[in-house]
């Protein structure tokens, strides 16, 4: 165990030596990629603006993803359950799905404006299919072993729905989520950059504009341990759904 | 001493008058549709008396897994009639319990919470159900894994389970495909035996599919033997053995062998 964790920090730590040291020796120029100690000063210096930034856009990524889950899972079940909706939602589900997401941000901005709420919507659509399409996947997953044994008991469709395909379901709609979770910060920062008053896509596009490579490098940082947070906690819900591939 | 009848010579006079039959099939077809349609039942005939313990033995593929289905309303068929207790099978129904070669456990309930599910499922109340459980719980050596996951269990466990949480619903008949057919032959004699005193207590109309020809004559008053694809009941051996049946004291019987010898010669193992 000790063991692990130190060869993990002497990775992270020759790694950061890397960062440090390997830009001075190989004359990389400090506006293109500043040493790690220069980008954590920044950091450190403008703390207070990087929090209160975090905070904005963890807002837009927590309400947009719970959106996603909540509407995902939401729709996932209706197509799985009604055959037309299956026939007609679907097909449309699956080609928006293939719309690059990226492209529809701007229009969020028209749409919703400079503030919280196109970024909410950005995120959302980012995070959104792969929940939906985990929770088909996941609700079609019913072993059929299982699906004639609840027959040949007599069980009652809101009994197959809720006692044997939404907890056979959960594994692949974990899968799902955890897809979306990373998704869902990309969203919000994208939302931030077509256009933006804060949040920390705001204040990457700030700092390039007024040649601050180390605080850019300071909110890239940041965001990227807020992802990692994110899904770290994800993760970790995840693991309440231990029975994935498990059958008798 | 052996009586390898065959079914037309039977059916007037050693099968039971239809009136009386648990379970009656007669004339029954099943084809699976498809490009390559296959039949799979082809007139089959047979007949179970009330309390009564008879196994069907076939070669693979020979379809009666799905004449199982049939009887037990989870397959459609095509023609002749199925009658259970007398009324037409139209799907599953609550005299019948179904014990298959999976144990189907649900890999995220408890043991308890598994045997406790088909009363649930029927919408017995909890405290009808739960004296039930807790006997058979003891009955079948399942007591304190009540809260383990079935994957905390071996294989025979979990299909001890699959029985219980079957017979907890108090079926008149009970199916079972092959539910041994997953474990190592010692499991196996060892399921054997608990199904023969259990048997032996409740008297259920036991409806068996085996592959096992010891299996299927240690158990059963009768042993229907179907012919290869399409299925069809070719031969009937009536098992004439004292009841109730101790291995130990069955085992010895030289009509045990025999009765093996014979049906092993009627399934062309030699």
């Amino acid at each position: 165990m000790l063991k692990r964790w130190i060869e993990a920090l002497l990775f992270w730590a020759a790694l950061a030596l890397l960062w440090e040291y390997g830009v001075a020796w190989l004359g990389v120029r400090r506006y293109l990629l500043p040493p790690l100690s220069a980008v954590l000063s920044a950091g450190w210096s403008a703390r207070e603006l990087l929090l209160e930034n975090t905070w904005v856009t963890l807002a837009e990524v927590l309400v947009g993803f719970g959106a996603a889950v909540l509407g995902g899972v939401l729709l996932g079940v209706v197509i799985q359950l009604s055959g037309l909706a299956r026939r007609t939602l679907y097909p449309l589900i699956t080609a928006l799905q293939s719309m690059p997401k990226i492209a529809l941000a701007p229009l969020m901005v028209v749409w919703f404006g400079y503030g919280f709420g196109s970024k909410v919507a950005s995120t959302f659509l980012f995070a959104f299919f792969p929940v939906v399409v985990a929770t088909l996947g996941g609700m079609q997953s019913v072993a059929i072993n299982l699906d004639e044994h609840f027959r040949a008991l007599h069980a009652s469709t809101w009994d197959r729905f809720w006692r044997l395909q939404v907890p056979a379901a959960l594994p692949a709609f974990v899968d799902g989520v955890k897809i979306a979770m990373p998704l869902a910060v990309i969203g919000a920062i994208v939302g931030e950059f077509i256009g933006a008053e804060q949040g920390l896509g705001h204040l990457m596009t700030v700092a390039t504009a007024n040649a601050q490579t180390d605080l850019m490098f300071a909110a890239i940082l940041t965001i990227t341990a807020l992802a990692v947070l994110l899904y770290a906690l994800v993760e970790r819900l995840a693991k309440a759904v231990w029975w994935r591939g498990i059958s008798f | 001493m052996l009586q390898a009848v065959k079914p037309d010579t039977l059916s007037a006079a050693a099968a039971p008058p239809a009136q009386s039959a648990a379970i009656a099939v007669r004339h029954v077809v099943k084809t699976f549709a498809g490009r390559h349609a296959v039949r799979a039942l082809d007139d089959v005939d047979l007949a179970i008396r009330p309390h009564e313990f008879v196994s069907i033995l076939g070669p693979s593929g020979c379809g009666k897994s799905t004449l199982l289905r049939i009887v037990a309303g989870l397959t459609p068929y095509e023609g002749g009639e199925v009658l259970v207790n007398e009324r037409p099978v139209r799907g599953p129904s609550p005299e019948i319990g179904v014990v298959f070669q999976s144990s189907n456990m649900l890999p995220w309930l408890t043991v308890g919470q598994n045997l406790a599910l088909g009363c649930k499922l029927r919408r017995i109340p909890a405290a009808h159900a739960a004296p039930k459980i807790a006997a058979l719980t003891e009955m079948l050596g399942l007591k304190g894994f009540e809260n383990n996951h079935p994957h905390q269990l071996s294989g025979g466990m979990r299909q001890r389970a699959a029985i219980g949480q079957v017979l907890a619903l108090d079926p008149q008949i009970l199916l079972m495909d092959e539910p041994f057919g997953a474990l190592d032959a010692l499991t196996r004699d060892k399921l054997n035996v608990e199904l023969l005193r259990i048997w032996q207590e409740q008297r259920q109309t036991v409806l068996l599919v085996t592959h096992s020809i010891a299996e299927a004559v240690f158990l059963s008053d009768r042993v229907l033997v179907m012919s290869g694809r399409p299925g069809k009941v070719v031969r009937e051996v009536r098992i004439d053995l004292p009841r109730p049946r101790l291995p130990e004291r069955i085992k010895e019987d030289p009509r045990y062998g025999e009765y093996i010898s014979e049906l092993s010669r009627l399934m062309g193992v030699y």
